[in-house]
């Protein structure tokens, strides 16, 4: 599934677009930087309540195209910037961590072990 | 690469918000290297980690970066409060760090293990009042055949 499609779908509020074409093959889920940096995968979407700028330099040096914000959590205004800049996806869904994974689940992504 | 490949990075102490800065050139030195993408999954991870504490913990510093055809040896250097206690700082979820830098999502102790796991070899070298250096090196192994 694509980053546009994805959000589409969840109807989470885009605010940074990113590349909507680009496709997500997992999803990593955690607020502590050092977490996602040693677990997280290429290509994952990222959900976290983290609203700072880090996210961004954590998400690019993961190559993490999609940053989802659970819980209604806004971005600081430098993160949001810092996205578009960086063409990061990053988008806001009102459901808590748990129920974002289930729909994320729900969508068929995340069940990608062994491709 | 005839030479090893060699670059400074200064690390400012009031850059909390931008810490990933050195981290994101040095992997964009390595791609420009053509080092293989493993190797460079790592060394990002041991940059970022090392340029955090560097921010959080050793009151700024610089990081080096060195790259050999068979390695990437990444260093960071502070002239911090130091480390009284190196075998504790290694465990995993062991943090001095304060409250208000864990709610950011830093400071879970996991950086050092972190490091860690992602190096070949690791050198952590402390004196209290003194400061910090950390040498990390990542081997590039050639690629198995078959
Ligand atoms: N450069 C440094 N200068 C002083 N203390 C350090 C430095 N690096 C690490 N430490 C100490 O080691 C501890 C563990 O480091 P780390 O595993 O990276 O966890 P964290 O940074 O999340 O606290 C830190 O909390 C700190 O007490
Ligand atoms: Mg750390």
């Amino acid at each position: 599934m694509t980053i546009g499609e994805l959000c589409d779908a969840l109807q989470a509020e885009v605010v940074s677009a990113g590349d909507e074409t680009q496709k997500i093959e997992g999803v990593i889920v955690g607020d502590l930087l050092s977490h996602v940096l040693g677990s997280a995968r290429e290509n994952q979407a990222w959900v976290t309540i983290q609203t700072h700028l880090n996210v961004a330099a954590v998400a690019v040096l993961k190559e993490l195209p999609l940053i989802l914000l659970a819980s209604n959590r806004r971005p600081q205004e430098e993160l949001a910037a810092k996205c578009r800049e960086e063409n990061v996806a990053l988008a806001v869904s009102p459901l808590p961590a748990y129920e974002l994974c289930l729909r994320l689940g729900a969508l068929g992504i995340g069940d990608v072990r062994g491709s | 690469m005839a030479s090893p490949y060699l670059e400074n990075f200064v690390v400012d102490e009031n850059e909390l918000f931008s810490i990933g800065e050195a981290a994101a050139q040095i992997k964009a030195i390595l791609k420009m290297l053509g080092i293989p993408s493993d190797v460079i999954r790592r060394a990002s991870i041991v940059a970022y980690e090392a340029e955090m504490n560097l921010v959080i913990h050793g009151g700024g510093g610089r990081m080096e970066l060195e790259v050999r055809p068979e390695r990437v040896k990444i260093s960071a250097l502070d002239a911090g409060p130091g480390i009284p206690d190196i075998e504790k700082a290694m465990m995993e979820g062991f943090s001095t760090a304060s409250e208000k830098i864990r709610e950011m999502g830093f400071g879970a102790g996991m950086g050092l293990p972190n490091i860690k796991r992602n190096s070949d070899s690791l050198e952590l070298l402390s004196e209290v009042g003194k400061g910090t250096t950390l040498r990390a090196e990542i081997l590039v192994k050639q690629e198995r055949e078959g």
